[in-house]
């Protein structure tokens, strides 16, 4: 995928074309750099360095003369001789109309003439410069910025100068140089190429061009400054890349990036500045020899190339400054800034295992070392005291903490107890805040909250299996029932069949017997399966437990006196209340005595006894087995066990496991006791008011 | 000769009912769920419906319900659930009486004749003045006749005013002292369980099935009390 600024051509094209730029525009911009010393409107004779050159050339002559004078009084030794004549010709030979354009005169004090350069017929052109100097004297005795002195001299007779009084030795003589340079037009069509010639070429043509060449600088300027901003806007761009991507310059810490190049920007403007100032001092206080020129160039190159290496470094860092400010990853790409972040999370990590060290000392260490701490300190506080305001204070700010904390520590208790009574009175529901609280008492109270959740949830699954249950046996109690039914009715028809084979009568009345038990049987087993899982619905009223057995004794006197059965009750004075469900009440009697009819031995007594006392009533039912108990009666209220194992009589054995079923629904005991054949079953239940 | 219409998705079950009813003298009409007993309802004349409750597409409850939109003809349910929500939800809805499985054939026989004695000749009867009367219960003092679904029964007269003493305040409870008093006229020496089986006499002479009565019930623990009769259908 293209995206634009995301090339690599294209950043090498703005890149370089960046760096050409400045490169041209800082080399131009040297080369008018020295202009920038002139008005505009001076010739170049006009010029300090022209004047510069002028007394270098006179200054050559008054050596020659000293030199000369050396050698004539004859002290040199000869190697010294040797030398000397060697300067004076080099000088001389430096100073021939065909080697230079310098033109002068010497004068003595008396005006004569005493030597000259200048060839026949020619004099000097103005302007002219005169520099005394004595004989005998390297230098000139002029200050060659005496300019002004020069011209009133140039008018009239040269002064001599006023001579030390009372001076032994006799005045060396005074000579006057006045020298000129040939005429512009002159000058720059002649021959002789010598240092004012290619000043003034070189003067005039760039003093001619500076304005242009400015111009062109401040463009190429402009155009990379142009570019650097394209640079800017392609920083991050990637082709195939969504948003921003960052380089492995992005790698490097940005803090240290700056550092960086701000020591290579300062190297490198240093040397560019010095090679500027080299090129200043070059153009401007120089001899103009012939190899200047080309060393000028050098300089102008190294320069401009110093300035485009600092463009590209400040470039290059604006470029990943920008790119970092794109994907908003200055701050964390400092060294600072990881610096600062590394030692802050090394100074949580500090804390928490602070924190956790104080956690794992046992509560009690806390509370003494915590106490002795505080101890100490307060007694320290208070005998201080009593010397020290300052202490005095501290000590109230102490114990004013310590009261806070008191109060801290006693309101999380406050919410544990409110929190723990709720979920003892059943609200399972209920979650103890836990927010702002004591370290020690949170793990407490998050026991808690997680205990009242297991228990709650526990308590869900409890009800939720009872449904169950519940559900189960009305549907098995259907699928049995509906089967029977037909068994029962069936059977029931085939009775009323003639039958001729008296077997045949015979097996219909088992299956007759027999479907009929299956039916109790069966209807037995779903009371109590729902008696023993609780979903049996308890509506429990004040009701009379005398009129109760009354009623019962009134079902069963008959049946029982059928089987020589006597029932003597004892019951209290006056109607006994009790707390029960009336029906649930008459099955766990109903049962109790269908039991005597069913085990009870011929011709005994069944005791029926009520008594009172102590918020219970407790009704016992005793009477004689007819076989012998030999299973323990704990044994007797399982379901399906009978008092005898041959299992020929009627009944489910699920009478007595019925019965205490329902009574513990309704809140009662039921007790079964067996010494030798005496069977005793005891029902107690509460008293009501 | 009475149409009765049999329903229940036990086959079964439909056809042992179909030969106790057929030997019985009436006629039967056979269905096996809802739908069917509501369509052949509405073809036939019926006289009477027994109708089993846990049915596939649509069940008792709901089929008596739409019976009950323009019929009032007797219905009794046969249902496996023993649970007495459902009972009481059955006869709310409409249904005349209920029968719990696994029934007794004779009972379920002696129910429908009830019910028929009582659809076809009682429906009409007015009530004489000095009638006193709790569903088939029907006591005339002025000729001591008590009679259930118009037939006659024999009672004692202990029996007699024992049933006399309850018809006379229906749902109202009398416990075992209340009656010895009000029929003995003797205040209660700790005799009352013979209230008890003079009950249970009076029960058997007057109720289908003596051990679940409809009409002379037993409130354990604290007395026996006369249903109140069936608001005026």
């Amino acid at each position: 995928m293209k995206r634009p600024g995301g090339g690599a051509g294209f950043k090498v094209f703005v890149w370089t074309a960046f760096a050409l730029c400045c490169f041209l525009g800082a080399g131009l911009f040297l080369k008018v750099l020295p202009f920038l010393a002139f008005d505009g409107d001076e010739a170049a004779q006009d010029t300090r360095q022209y004047r510069w050159l002028i007394w270098q050339r006179a200054h050559q002559v008054s050596e020659g003369y000293a030199l000369g004078r050396e050698l004539n009084s004859g002290k040199l030794s000869y190697a010294q001789t040797q030398e000397t004549k060697d300067r004076i010709e080099t000088l001389e030979k430096g100073l021939m109309p065909d080697a230079t354009n310098f033109r002068f005169r010497v004068l003595d004090q008396a005006g004569v003439e005493a030597v000259t350069n200048l060839p026949d017929g020619e004099k000097l052109s103005a302007p002219v410069f005169y520099y005394d100097f004595r004989m005998g004297e390297y230098g000139l005795s002029e200050d060659v910025w005496g300019n002004e002195l020069w011209d009133e001299r140039a008018e009239g007779t040269p002064e001599p100068d006023a001579q030390i009084e009372g001076e032994a030795e006799p005045e060396p003589a005074v000579y006057t140089i006045a020298c000129s340079v040939l005429a512009e037009e002159e000058l720059l069509t002649s021959e002789v190429e010598d240092e004012f010639y290619r000043y003034t070429w070189w003067f005039l043509v760039g003093l001619g061009d500076r304005v242009a060449a400015g111009v062109i600088a401040a463009v190429l300027l402009c155009a990379a400054l142009v570019f650097l901003g394209l640079i800017l806007w392609s920083a991050g761009r990637k082709n195939g890349e969504e948003g921003f991507v960052l380089t492995w310059q992005e790698k490097i810490p940005f803090d240290v990036y700056v550092f960086l190049a701000a020591c290579v920007l300062c190297w490198t403007v240093w040397a560019a500045v010095e090679l500027a100032e080299q090129l200043v001092n070059l153009s401007l206080w120089s001899l103009w020899g012939a190899d200047e020129t080309e060393q000028r160039n050098l300089l102008v190159m190294g320069s401009a190339a110093f300035c485009t290496l600092t463009a590209l470094g400040a470039a290059l860092t604006l470029r990943t400054l920008t790119a970092r400010c794109k994907c908003r990853a200055l701050a964390r790409s400092t060294l600072l800034c990881r610096a600062l972040m590394w030692s802050w999370r090394t100074f949580k990590e500090v804390c928490k295992a602070a924190a956790e060290l104080a956690r794992s000392i046992p509560f009690l260490w806390k509370e003494m070392i915590g106490f002795f701490l505080y101890f100490f300190l307060d007694l320290f506080l208070f005998v201080g005291g009593r010397n020290s305001a300052l202490a005095g204070l501290m000590w109230f700010l102490l114990n004013g903490a310590v009261l806070l904390l008191i109060c801290w520590w006693g309101l999380g208790f406050h919410k544990i107890r409110k929190g723990g009574h709720a979920i003892a009175g059943g609200d399972m529901e209920y979650q103890i805040d836990t927010h702002r609280m004591p370290d020690d008492l949170r793990r407490h109270a998050e026991d808690l909250n997680n205990l009242s959740e297991g228990l709650s949830s526990a308590v869900e699954a409890k009800m939720k299996s009872e449904r169950f249950k519940a559900e189960l046996i009305t549907n098995v109690s259907h699928d049995l029932k509906t089967p029977l039914t037909s068994i029962i009715n069936y059977v029931g028809l085939l009775k009323g069949t003639e039958q001729t084979d008296p077997k045949a009568v015979e097996y219909i009345e088992v299956l007759d017997r027999k479907s009929q038990r299956l039916k109790k049987l069966t209807e037995d087993l779903v009371e109590a399966s729902k008696a023993s899982t609780g979903v049996l619905a308890v509506n429990r009223e004040k009701i009379g437990l005398g009129q109760l057995l009354d009623q019962a004794l009134g079902e069963w006197r008959e049946k029982l006196e059928e089987k020589r059965l006597t029932l003597v009750t004892t019951l209290p004075e006056g109607e006994t209340w009790v707390y029960a469900d009336g029906r649930h009440l008459w099955r766990v009697v109903d049962n109790l005595l269908s039991n005597c009819a069913k085990y009870a031995l011929e011709g005994t007594r069944i005791y029926l006894d009520l008594s009172r006392g102590k918020g219970q009533v407790a009704l016992s039912v005793k009477n004689i087995s007819r076989e012998a108990l030999n299973v323990p009666p704990e044994r007797l209220l399982e379901r399906f066990v009978r008092g005898e194992e041959s299992r020929t009589t009627e009944g489910s054995g699920l009478g007595l496991s019925i019965a205490r079923s329902l009574t513990e629904l309704q809140g009662g005991a039921f007790e079964l006791a067996v010494d030798g054949d005496l069977f005793k079953a005891i029902v107690t239940l509460p008293q009501a008011n | 000769m009475y149409n009765i219409l049999i329903c229940d998705d036990d086959r079964d079950i439909v056809s042992a009912l179909d030969i106790y009813l057929t030997s019985e003298g009436y006629r039967t009409i056979k269905t096996y769920n809802g739908k069917e007993a509501l369509r052949a309802s509405e073809e036939n004349e019926v006289h009477l419906i027994l109708m089993d409750i846990m049915m596939p597409e649509l069940d008792g409850i709901r089929t008596t319900a739409k019976l009950r939109e323009g019929s009032n003809v007797p219905i009794i349910l046969l249902t496996a659930k023993s649970e007495d929500t459902d009972k009481i939800l059955g006869l709310n809805i409409g249904a005349d009486d209920y029968i719990t499985k696994p029934f007794n054939p004779l009972e379920v026989v002696a129910r429908v004749k009830s019910q028929l004695r009582r659809y076809t000749s009682l429906g009409g009867a007015e009530k004489k003045p000095g009638l006193l009367s709790a569903g088939p219960i029907s006591m005339d003092d002025a000729a001591k006749v008590v009679t259930v679904d118009g037939e006659a029964v024999a009672l004692t007269p202990i029996e007699y005013n024992i049933l006399k003493l309850l018809l006379s305040h229906p749902g109202q409870v009398f416990s075992s002292t209340q009656i010895y008093e009000q029929v003995w006229n003797d205040p209660a020496y700790g005799s009352e369980n013979t209230v008890a089986v003079h009950i249970r006499h009076l029960r058997e002479k007057i109720e289908i099935n003596p051990a679940e009565p409809r009409w002379l019930k037993v409130v354990w623990g604290l007395g026996y009390k006369i249903e109140k009769g069936e608001g005026g259908r």
